[in-house]
């Protein structure tokens, strides 16, 4: 039995298409419910559906064999576990974004206050660049907090570049390309590796 | 049962070090803190448990086994059967990790690294009770000719193909990756059972084995549950090199689940 992690939500959905266009379909999941879990029993597959950012700890434990997670949860989380594929869908990018007249040289004498849902991915953006932060961590609506003046910057998903302009912010800088990542457990991977590559060629047709 | 399946597998673990001529190795829980404060890059998390003892140093709880081992001896056969304190990767509190091991220390000819290997996979045939299981084996001597930036090394140990790809690894490290050999020139002779695999992903860091790396896996337990390779202590100031592997005992206690 193969187990599949796929995370709630837009990108699961999209996610969930692939594995869909590959052969790999599994009963009531278009249906409106609380179901998460399902279950193909001539594949012998199982797939639920949990928070995006709890899947890479599906996979890590072994509870799920493969899952599909955001580069940006990869990179916040840094599971244990082999990245096998780019899926190429849910594609954005991990920017710095403030007010569009921030000057970053104005705040050169303190700390910088970045707000973010991702805190490992900013603190080590700056180290990079040797700057202090001040890393406030926020779960949402991120926009507002340099709007408000709760930070100088966010570091955050930007799809579009829409929900930025609209609250008068610019992209300041890119810290990575994103998208959907096909993630496996490095013990399932290896006794289950047959059903894997199988799963893995067919969704790159 | 009157014991568990971790003193169970120890056990039966430390007979049979005993039967390869390997000798009992015991060891204080503790150093001082000076010990390990230059080598903090080859430990595997550079939080240290540490207390002042009643003379005023500064002591250390044991992060490592391997270290203290070569410390004190140059040559020789050894096992042990001692806990190490560690904060595991993505945890925020230190745990003490059961481990039984060998360190086989001296500058070893192929025979005795092609014993470890051996030793590896019977240990790994000891505590599986039954089920499938794999050793992972790989070269980081040749890992290291690339001198790859750190993150060329996580994708390597993820099999990220297409990372290595977009950070413009060298064709042939990508090639180690996606296809390695069948066999491995510095385990030439080695008798390879069909658990043994080639597979650079073993090789997760270059600062502790800088030769033969190796993980083993259990059907059924999500994480590695043995680990070693080979190490010139030069490296970290100490005067000797040798082979070795450790069994990470928390893990086996998974197989008590299913």
């Amino acid at each position: 039995m193969i187990n599949i992690a796929l995370p709630k939500g837009r990108l699961g959905e999209k996610d969930y298409h692939l594995f869909e266009k590959a052969g790999y379909e599994f009963e009531g999941v278009h249906e409106a419910g609380r179901r998460l879990v399902f279950v193909n029993k001539e594949l012998d597959m199982r797939c639920f559906w949990v928070k995006p950012f709890d899947v890479p700890v599906y996979v890590e434990r072994g509870v799920a064999d493969i899952g599909a997670a955001g580069k940006d949860i990869l990179m916040e989380r840094d599971p244990d576990v082999y990245e096998l594929l780019d899926l190429n869908v849910g594609k954005c990018r991990m920017c710095v974004a403030g007010l569009e007249e921030f000057s970053e040289s104005e705040c050169r004498n303190r700390a910088l206050r970045v707000a973010t849902e991702f805190p490992n991915i900013a603190r080590d953006y700056y180290s990079g660049l040797g700057r202090e932060i001040d890393v406030i961590v926020l779960r949402g609506s991120l926009e507002l907090a340099p709007v408000l003046g709760l930070s100088d910057v966010i570091v955050d998903i930007v799809e579009t570049g829409t929900t930025l302009r609209e609250n008068n912010l610019a992209v300041i800088a890119t810290i990575a390309e994103l998208s959907a990542r096909l993630i496996a457990n490095k013990s399932a991977f290896k006794f289950k590796g047959e059903a894997i590559h199988e799963i893995i060629r067919r969704l790159q047709h | 049962m009157l014991l568990t399946i971790e003193e169970n597998a120890a056990l039966n673990l430390r007979a049979l070090y005993q039967d390869f001529g390997y000798s009992f190795f015991r060891m204080r829980r503790f150093e001082e803190y000076d010990f390990y404060a230059g080598k903090k890059d080859f430990l595997s998390s550079s939080h240290i448990l540490t207390f002042t003892d009643l003379n005023g140093k500064l002591m250390a709880l044991r992060p490592d086994v391997t270290l203290s081992i070569i410390k004190n001896v140059s040559h020789g056969k050894y096992y042990y059967d001692e806990k190490v304190y560690r904060v595991p990767k993505n945890s925020d509190t230190f745990r003490e990790i059961p481990q039984v091991g060998i360190e086989n220390i001296g500058s070893l000819s192929g025979d005795d690294v092609r014993e470890v290997v051996s030793l590896a996979i019977v240990s790994l045939e000891t505590i599986s009770e039954g089920r499938d299981f794999v050793l992972d084996v790989a070269d980081a001597g040749i890992v290291a000719g690339f001198t790859p930036q750190p993150e060329m090394l996580a994708c390597l140990a993820a099999k990220n193909i297409h990372g290595l790809r977009e950070l413009n690894a060298p064709d042939e490290l990508i090639a180690l990756a996606e296809n390695p050999p069948d066999e491995l020139e510095i385990l030439d002779n080695l008798n390879y059972r069909p658990e043994i695999h080639v597979d650079f992903s073993a090789v997760s860091s270059l600062n502790y084995y800088n030769g033969l790396v190796f993980k083993g896996y259990i059907d059924g337990l999500p994480e590695a549950v043995l680990s070693g390779g080979q190490y010139d202590g030069a490296r970290m100031g100490i005067d000797s090199r040798g082979a070795g592997f450790a069994v990470y005992l928390d893990v086996v206690g998974g197989l008590r689940n299913d």
